[in-house]
């Protein structure tokens, strides 16, 4: 029996999607159910993310996009998200079109498989975050998109909040990889009130493209 | 936790993203010649301070940076800006 | 009971009746109703029995300041019935009575008081000593109110929130409300937490006019509107809160309604400024008899009838020390009470209002008079009053006493914060007379009386708060001072602590059954302090928090050594400040924790799962946890181990060399291309911390492995200790980002070479190499050939998103060569074999690297890297009387000593740290850490176990390792 080559999310989510897509040996979920206005979750760990450390960051343009020059602050550029997290580092996630492929520079990691990447879409995902973090998502010295570092159901994730108004509240966020199914699990619970329901890729991109 | 620390990254946060350093104390000394005692003196004895103490903390939850910050031991307060490392 | 159907102060929905059950008997409430206004409504007069002495107990206030009416709702025992609100189909059971709450057979303690003096445990029923196992049952059976039983479930949804706020402002009542207004109106993002299922405090339920052409009910009730619709203003009701903490931050719980999704949920606030307007609840009045069902206060009767439409009694005495007294008798009168006498405290100071009212309705009114005793057996039938020096006496027949003696501020959360309270003589009062930074008081608990006084005082508060935050306020500032300076000030207090009583029966505190005669006891035995007559009386311990004797004590005590001014001070509060359940401040409860990319096809596989610090492995794959099957697979044929959560980092830029050199104790500059470096790491104490293997991918550029337990610290560990340096290096922890297969064996080669069309020989790859290439031309793999378990193995590294795909692969590849999944257990009996230490098995917090016997891995030459660890590596190597580690074997092999068991002479000389029959070698073999001395091969070691009976096992210390100690076959 021949196995065939997959590469997997450390996700599943309960119920089917309506429709998929192979790319890349990635199973991508691409639509589920509709219901309505209900917050959704999408999983993002099939797209590509890089680490970015330099102690000259600012030479950097991956993606052709700069590198913003400010801690915590992102751009959001020809489909690339770019997160400053300190000094010297950035993190780098590919959220629509093609996949860049990695600088050939050592200043690059490519972390893809080193963290779940999740997003929250929908006017109520703040009455769902704020029953699992103390992070300040709506800080009013923070424009977005901004990114946060910091505990999210007590576990070290990187936030980034792409709007925190009532006509366009998104997240993104990672964390490391192994704690994938127990971050759903305590992120379903917690928006379970609000009807929190997987969707698929389409739903973020139709988000990102309006 | 009571306790806030602000990070030169990422601001003020809550003391649970944090990770304790000890007292600030300088470099490692020169190893020529050293005894135990003035090593366990330095690996290990602190000057314990009622009151304002420079000390080391890690945004281990956060962004990963080491940095000093001064705080109150009497009140458990940070006080002052931290001086950002890293 | 029929209820007052048309006040417009009401908050009870007379249309939608609730049913549920008391005693068996199937009763009603009104929605809106609290359990205890629903049993009041009912006719129940007595709720349960006192702790102590089983006397009858009833509706006193009608915020849960004390135990009285906790009871047993849903299987719940202690739930306060004041502060529960009621709903449809509960099922409610009075607490602590043998029988009924009207006929306890367990009554008769209240006139054996006599035999109880305060401290009546500590002082009697320690001697002799025998008696105390006997004492104890009775003591034990005794204790406590509510019973649980040992299969009790918690029922009901607990959740957690932890929402943001600029300013926090404590008591939803006309002050907080306008502090919340305030600081809102200076775009903050305000909290308001208050107590009571609606805004309103103290306004609510009263009928009396603000001045402005509105009762004071309507008025606060227009306000809440226009908060509610504030979008900067989150109000949370029903949320008690239970402690305030350093920097403001402020927790809390709020009890659900019917249409939340929760039953209960825990709040935490970290608020720049917090303002606390949590107003005052009433001085219990000291008299005989004053916990006697029929006895209520100001609050509690007048609230029964304006908030629940209840009428509290037909004939009422009152006996109060403020205003509010004065005006509840008034307002009561007019709805059909019949007031047959007002007896004020205060000699002066009166409303003249208030005075001419009770004059229009022909109410006797005495002023100089107190009750001093209530009479009944188990509900009031008569009140005695008395002038304040006692002298005159005179007696009325009535079923209801509105008795209290003035106000008390509830400084709860100021106290919490830290705020320094003195007594105020003007008020009464404690007030805070230093408040720590950034928390603002308003309201009642300032001793402020008029309502115009209260909100302008909010309003000034609420608009420190918004400074507090940095909002420019000055001007705001100085108009909220002006108008709260043209206002009328605080009020005169009341100063009487007791009636004129001797005080057998005059309970200080109800909770704990504590009479001012048990205070006078603690007095007598020299406790002078109020927080030592607390703990030897337990006054202020109970359910209650304090609620009942908080202010009561203090003045007593105080009076007791003749000078309130100078010895009033409030007993410490701590947080709770009002009961909450455990389960609620568990919350959701998440348990977080790690699983690797094969986590469910080896659980699917038979794999016993353990939780093993963050992770989630499989230990055994069968039910026998010897792991015979798999082991002798491994020895014999080929496995596969899933060791994904060991450590992987990237270390990387111009200084990673002497990152390395810092914490590594080996000399990492001899790194070879292509080859894997094992070495340790050490704290400042040579103390071994970890170990792994080290590559050098590229010039400048590692990559490195710790065990499991290190993985999550390392990258802080090697910033820590170049933090003065300066260097120019970076770190990625890969920890989650490669899945690691370990697969072992004498059929491990054929496997691999199934699956890539790299060079996997011996020659190509040999033992103690590095290599990167391809599974099936799609997969990317890192290899070592390393030797854990003792056999020819390889670690793959491979992408966490293929490594079930990879895994897959090589057991098809492997079902020719026998190949099966081992688990942790299996790896431990093999690494044990080959004595291959695991960090924290075979080492404890004082283990060097010397004691292990990896002082090899020391390179002393390097001392100018500053290795972390060096100096006392250098220091103690020679050093003796340190735990060794050796190899033992057993002299009776049917034996094995459990882990942990102590190696003994006549003192204790070290310990098993594992031990387990060996398969390869047909016997029991272990590893110990030892006293020096006793490390000498072929020392007979004495084994202690747990509960051998003084039968100890024997072993004897062997050369290690015990398989294969050639190394041929990891070679191979």
């Amino acid at each position: 029996m021949a196995v065939e080559i997959k590469r997997q999310s450390p996700i599943s989510f309960p119920g089917n999607p309506l429709k998929t897509e192979l790319r890349g040996h990635w199973t991508v979920m691409q639509e589920y159910e509709a219901k309505g206005d209900a917050p959704r979750v999408i999983d993002l760990s099939h797209r590509i993310r890089w680490d970015l450390q330099d102690s000259d960051i600012a030479r950097h343009r991956p993606g052709g996009v700069s590198i913003p020059d400010t801690p915590g602050r992102c751009v959001f550029e020809n489909g690339v998200l770019i997160n400053r997290m300190n000094r010297t580092q950035a993190s780098i996630w590919h959220l629509s079109g093609e996949d860049l492929s990695i600088p050939d520079d050592p200043a690059f990691t490519d972390v893809t498989d080193a963290t779940v990447f999740l997003a929250l879409l929908g006017k109520e995902i703040f009455s769902i975050t704020e029953k699992l973090t103390t992070l300040d998502f709506f800080d009013p010295l923070k424009e977005a998109p901004f990114l946060l570092q910091g505990p999210f159901s007590h576990v070290p994730c990187q936030m980034v909040i792409l709007g925190n108004t009532p006509e366009k509240s998104a997240i993104l966020f990672t964390c490391s990889r192994g704690y994938a199914q127990d971050m759903i699990a305590a992120v379903l619970e917690a928006g379970a009130e609000f009807e929190l329901h997987p969707a698929g890729e389409n739903a973020f991109s139709d988000w990102v493209n309006k | 936790m009571a306790l806030t620390l602000t990070c030169p990254v990422c601001g003020k946060r809550n003391g649970y993203e944090f990770r304790y350093g000890g007292e600030e104390k300088g470099p490692r000394p020169d190893e020529a010649g050293i005894t135990p005692r003035s090593w366990c003196e330095y690996v290990h004895m602190n000057q314990c301070v009622a009151g304002i103490q420079k000390e080391w903390w890690c945004h281990k939850d956060g962004c990963g940076v080491w940095f000093t910050t001064h705080r109150d031991t009497t009140c458990n307060l940070e006080v002052d800006k931290p001086e950002a490392q890293s | 009971m029929k209820r007052l159907e048309k006040l417009s102060t009401l908050r009870i929905n007379p249309a939608k009746t609730l049913h549920f059950k008391y005693k068996n008997k199937n009763l009603k409430g009104l929605s809106g109703d609290t359990v205890a206004t629903a049993l009041y409504a009912s006719g129940i007069r007595i709720f349960g029995r006192s702790l102590k002495y089983h006397r009858p107990r009833g509706l006193y206030s009608l915020d849960g300041e004390s135990s009285n009416t906790c009871m047993q709702v849903n299987g719940i025992p202690n739930v306060c019935a004041e502060t529960t609100l009621l709903a449809d189909g509960m099922e409610v059971k009075a607490q602590n009575v043998a029988g009924s709450p009207e006929t306890d057979l367990k009554g008769f303690m209240d006139k054996l008081d006599w035999a109880m003096p305060a401290g009546f445990y500590y002082r009697t029923l320690h001697k002799p000593a025998r008696i105390w196992p006997i004492a104890l049952k009775q003591v034990r059976k005794a204790a406590g109110l509510g019973k649980i039983s040992a299969e009790f479930q918690m029922p009901g949804k607990y959740d957690e929130i932890y929402p943001k706020a600029d300013v926090c402002v404590i008591g939803g009542g006309p002050a907080g409300m306008s502090a919340a207004l305030a600081a809102a109106e200076n775009g903050l993002r305000v909290i308001l937490l208050e107590t009571r299922p609606w805004l309103g405090g103290f306004f609510d339920y009263r009928t009396a006019q603000n001045g402005a052409g509105l009762s004071l009910s309507q008025s606060v009730r227009q306000a809440a509107e226009q908060l509610e619709q504030n979008s900067n203003v989150r109000i949370f009701t029903q949320t008690p809160v239970v402690g305030v903490y350093n920097n403001n931050l402020v927790t809390a719980f709020q009890k659900g309604c019917e249409t939340d999704y929760f039953d209960e949920r825990y709040l935490e606030i970290r608020a720049t400024s917090v303002v606390v307007a949590t107003g005052c609840s009433e001085r219990p009045l000291l008299f005989e008899n004053n916990e006697r069902p029929g006895v209520m206060q100001i609050g509690c009767a007048h609230r029964l009838a304006q908030t629940y439409g209840l009428l509290p009694g037909k004939q009422a005495v009152f006996s109060i020390g403020h205003d509010l007294g004065l005006e509840a008798a008034l307002d009561l009168f007019d709805l059909g009470l019949e007031v047959l006498c007002v007896a004020d405290i205060r000699e002066d100071g009166q409303d003249p209002a208030l005075i001419e009212g009770l004059q229009q309705r022909n109410i006797p009114f005495l002023r100089g008079w107190v009750a001093t005793r209530a009479h009944g057996n188990k509900t009031l039938h008569k009140v005695t009053l008395a002038t304040i020096p006692g002298t005159l006496r005179k007696d009325f027949s009535c079923d209801l006493l509105v008795a209290s003696a003035g106000m008390t501020p509830l400084t709860g959360p100021l106290s919490l914060a830290q705020a320094k309270l003195a007594f105020e003589p003007y008020t009464g009062f404690f007030i805070p007379r230093q408040l720590p930074a950034k928390i603002q008081v308003a309201g009642r608990l300032l001793g402020l009386n008029h309502p115009a006084t209260i909100e302008a005082s909010g309003r000034l508060a609420g608009t420190l708060a918004a400074g507090d935050c940095g909002v420019s306020v000055e001007s705001r500032l100085k108009e909220a001072r002006e108008k709260l300076n043209q206002l009328p000030g605080p009020d005169q207090g009341s100063k009487l602590v007791t009636a004129p009583v001797q005080g057998r029966k005059t309970f200080i505190c109800f909770d704990e059954d504590t009479t001012v005669k048990n205070v006078k006891q603690a007095l007598a035995k020299g406790f002078d302090a109020t927080e030592l007559i607390k703990r030897f009386t337990a006054a202020g311990t109970g359910p209650g928090q304090g609620g009942i004797p908080g202010h009561n004590l203090p003045l007593f005590v105080a009076q007791y050594h003749g000078d309130i001014k100078a010895t009033a001070m409030p007993t410490t509060v701590r947080a709770p400040l009002v009961p909450t359940y455990i389960a609620t401040y568990a919350g959701s409860n998440h348990d977080m924790c790690k699983r690797t990319p094969v986590h469910d096809s080896q659980k699917a596989a038979g794999g016993v799962i353990r939780r093993i610090g963050v992770w989630k492995r499989a230990r055994y794959f069968s039910k026998d946890f010897s792991c015979r099957a798999e082991i002798e697979n491994v020895r014999k044929n080929v496995g596969l181990l899933d060791a994904s959560t060991l450590g992987k980092f990237r270390l990387w830029g111009p200084d990673a060399l002497n990152a390395l050199q810092r914490v590594y104790a080996s000399d990492m500059s001899r790194i070879t291309n292509g080859k894997v470096k094992y070495s340790a790491m050490c704290n400042d104490d040579a103390c071994i911390i970890d170990d792994g293997v080290v590559v050098k991918r590229a010039e400048n550029d590692y990559y490195f492995t710790t065990s499991t337990a290190r993985a999550g610290a390392t990258v802080e560990w090697i910033r820590y200790h170049t933090r003065y340096d300066g260097w120019n290096f970076h770190m990625v922890n890969l920890t989650d980002a490669f899945g690691v297969i370990n697969m072992a064996g004498p059929n491990a080669r054929k496997v691999l070479a199934k699956v890539t069309d790299a060079d996997v020989s011996d020659d190509a790859f040999p033992y103690a190499a590095y290599r990167e290439f391809m599974i099936k031309d799609t997969i990317p793999v890192r290899s070592m050939r390393l030797g854990f378990v003792g056999e020819l193995s390889f670690e793959l590294h491979v992408p966490s998103s293929y490594m079930q795909a990879l895994w897959d692969l090589l057991t098809e590849a492997g079902k020719e060569f026998g190949i099966r999944h081992f688990g942790l257990e299996a790896q431990n009996v093999l690494r044990m074999e080959k004595a291959h230490l695991i960090i924290g098995s075979e080492s404890e917090q004082r283990t060097t690297l010397h004691d292990v016997g990896l002082g090899f891995l020391w390179s002393r030459d390097k001392s100018e890297e500053k290795t972390v660890g060096a100096v006392a590596l250098r220091q103690t190597e020679n050093q003796e009387a340190r735990l060794k580690l050796v190899g033992f074997k057993m002299e009776d092999p049917s034996r094995v000593p459990k882990d942990g068991s102590i190696i003994v002479d006549n003192r204790i000389r070290g310990y098993v740290c594992i031990a387990r029959h060996s398969f390869a070698l047909q016997e029991p073999v272990g590893l110990a850490l030892v006293d020096a001395p006793l490390a000498g091969e072929g020392t007979r070691l004495q084994i202690y176990e747990d509960e051998c009976n003084g039968q100890h096992l024997y072993a004897t210390v062997v050369p290690t390792p015990f398989y294969d100690p050639e190394g041929k076959r990891i070679r191979m």
